[in-house]
């Protein structure tokens, strides 16, 4: 158990991970909770600080409080994306991005698709140096990610948990889907409320997904990979039908993946395009030109 | 432990260990379906659908602070405010209306039938 936890892996996927999950941060604030930094415009009275706000004495957001936060975000973000000074960035990021998940979650909703990227960001710091192209295998970010692996996989167990909990057995077959497409369903997912069936047989699908994605951890790199990608299609439609991205999630899943190897296959296939390019300068390819 | 606690007893006070309970509630396939919006009107007289963008608040904010507001509806000033700050060159809000359209369902299908019902009204 204790290998498994610790299992090495190179420290370049440490570093590529590093970068996506720091950089997403500065795509949230600016682009994906841009609503977070309208809190402290907010008046006071709607301020509903959750428990661990509370606990900590943590002060009501103001225009300057909230402010202040985006811009040391924002800086610190992006200078942990380079890798440098991993612990100290690390945390500072880890510190900024909860007291914002605090401001966002303080008025009255709760998201969900955060928990696995709020543990990324805690364990990265401790994951020790990486550089990029650096292939030497590290125990501590080994830990790093099996612990924002477990993370992922936690929300979707206990995502179904959850369902048996506050819709009891019957949410199988209940609305819920339909009630969802209702409120928010793009022009793709609305149609289907047409097929209620359908939709029931969708809800089946999601909690057997969610109940056996810890079978992710079992059934070794072959069918592994698939299931990453079966994760990633899942948060597509869910998207494509609701517009809810889960991109938060999205990003922790990243740990799941050799993301150290991104770079050579993007590489690769730069070159064959550009080699296709010389050999076909026009485009028409193999098939025979236009008619003449 | 703290997560599978949240999730086995906790609510969504406990974040990040709170339960994933996101559409985690069941709709019956037989029973109206519930969608919520805000809806205001301004010193013109124009009636009109308030934004997330308009308020900085979220609609599931004000769902999920819904008891306050029935509680008591003059709470609602709050989101004329926040308009004013977010809008300072809007003309101001005189009132504000949380409506819920219950849209009819039949086998967990829509008929396309739906009845607006009117839950908190704020005058200025």
């Amino acid at each position: 158990m204790i290998n498994w936890l610790f299992e090495p892996v190179p420290r370049g996927r440490v570093a590529w991970l590093r970068s996506l999950v720091y950089l997403f941060v500065v795509a949230d604030v600016t682009y994906f909770t841009p609503w977070v930094l309208h809190h402290g415009e907010v008046p006071p009275e709607f301020y509903r600080p959750v428990l661990v706000a509370r606990l900590l004495h943590l002060p009501t957001p103001t225009p300057h409080l909230v402010g202040s936060l985006y811009w040391i975000l924002l800086g610190t973000a992006l200078a942990a994306a380079t890798g440098r000074a991993p612990r100290l960035l690390g945390w500072a990021v880890f510190a900024g991005y909860a007291e914002w998940m605090v401001v966002a979650m303080s008025y009255g909703k709760v998201d969900h698709d955060r928990f696995a990227f709020l543990i990324a960001l805690a364990v990265l710091p401790t994951a020790g140096p990486a550089r990029h192209r650096d292939t030497v295998p590290t125990e501590r970010g080994g830990w790093a990610l099996r612990m924002t692996q477990l993370a992922a996989v936690a929300t979707y167990f206990l995502s179904a948990w959850a369902k048996l909990r506050f819709g009891g057995p019957q949410w199988l077959t209940g609305a819920t889907l339909t009630r969802a497409l209702l409120r928010r369903g793009t022009d793709l997912g609305t149609p289907l409320t047409r097929v209620p069936w359908l939709l029931v047989g969708a809800q089946c699908g999601i909690v057997a997904f969610e109940l056996l994605s810890p079978l992710i951890f079992v059934v070794g790199r072959r069918w592994g990979y698939p299931m990453v990608w079966l994760f990633f299609a899942f948060h597509l439609s869910v998207f494509a039908t609701i517009t809810i991205s889960f991109v938060p999630q999205q990003v922790a899943l990243g740990a799941f993946l050799p993301l150290e190897r991104v770079p050579d296959r993007l590489r690769g296939l730069a070159r064959r395009w550009s080699v296709r390019r010389r050999i076909d300068p026009v485009g028409y390819g193999t098939g025979g030109g236009p008619a003449r | 432990m703290l997560l599978i606690a949240g999730t086995v007893v906790g609510t969504d006070d406990d974040f990040p260990f709170g339960p994933f309970k996101m559409y985690s509630t069941t709709d019956r396939l037989d029973a109206p379906v519930a969608d919520s919006r805000v809806e205001a009107v301004d010193t013109t007289g124009r009636r009109f659908v308030l934004r997330d963008s308009d308020t900085g608040i979220r609609r599931a904010e004000i769902e999920g602070q819904f008891d306050r507001f029935a509680a008591d509806p003059a709470l609602l000033g709050v989101i004329a405010r926040a308009y004013r700050r977010h809008r300072s060159q809007a003309p101001p809000l005189t009132e504000i209306t949380v409506i819920i359209r219950w849209h009819e369902l039949v086998h967990g299908r829509p008929t396309g039938r739906y009845r607006d019902q009117t839950t908190v009204v704020w005058h200025a």
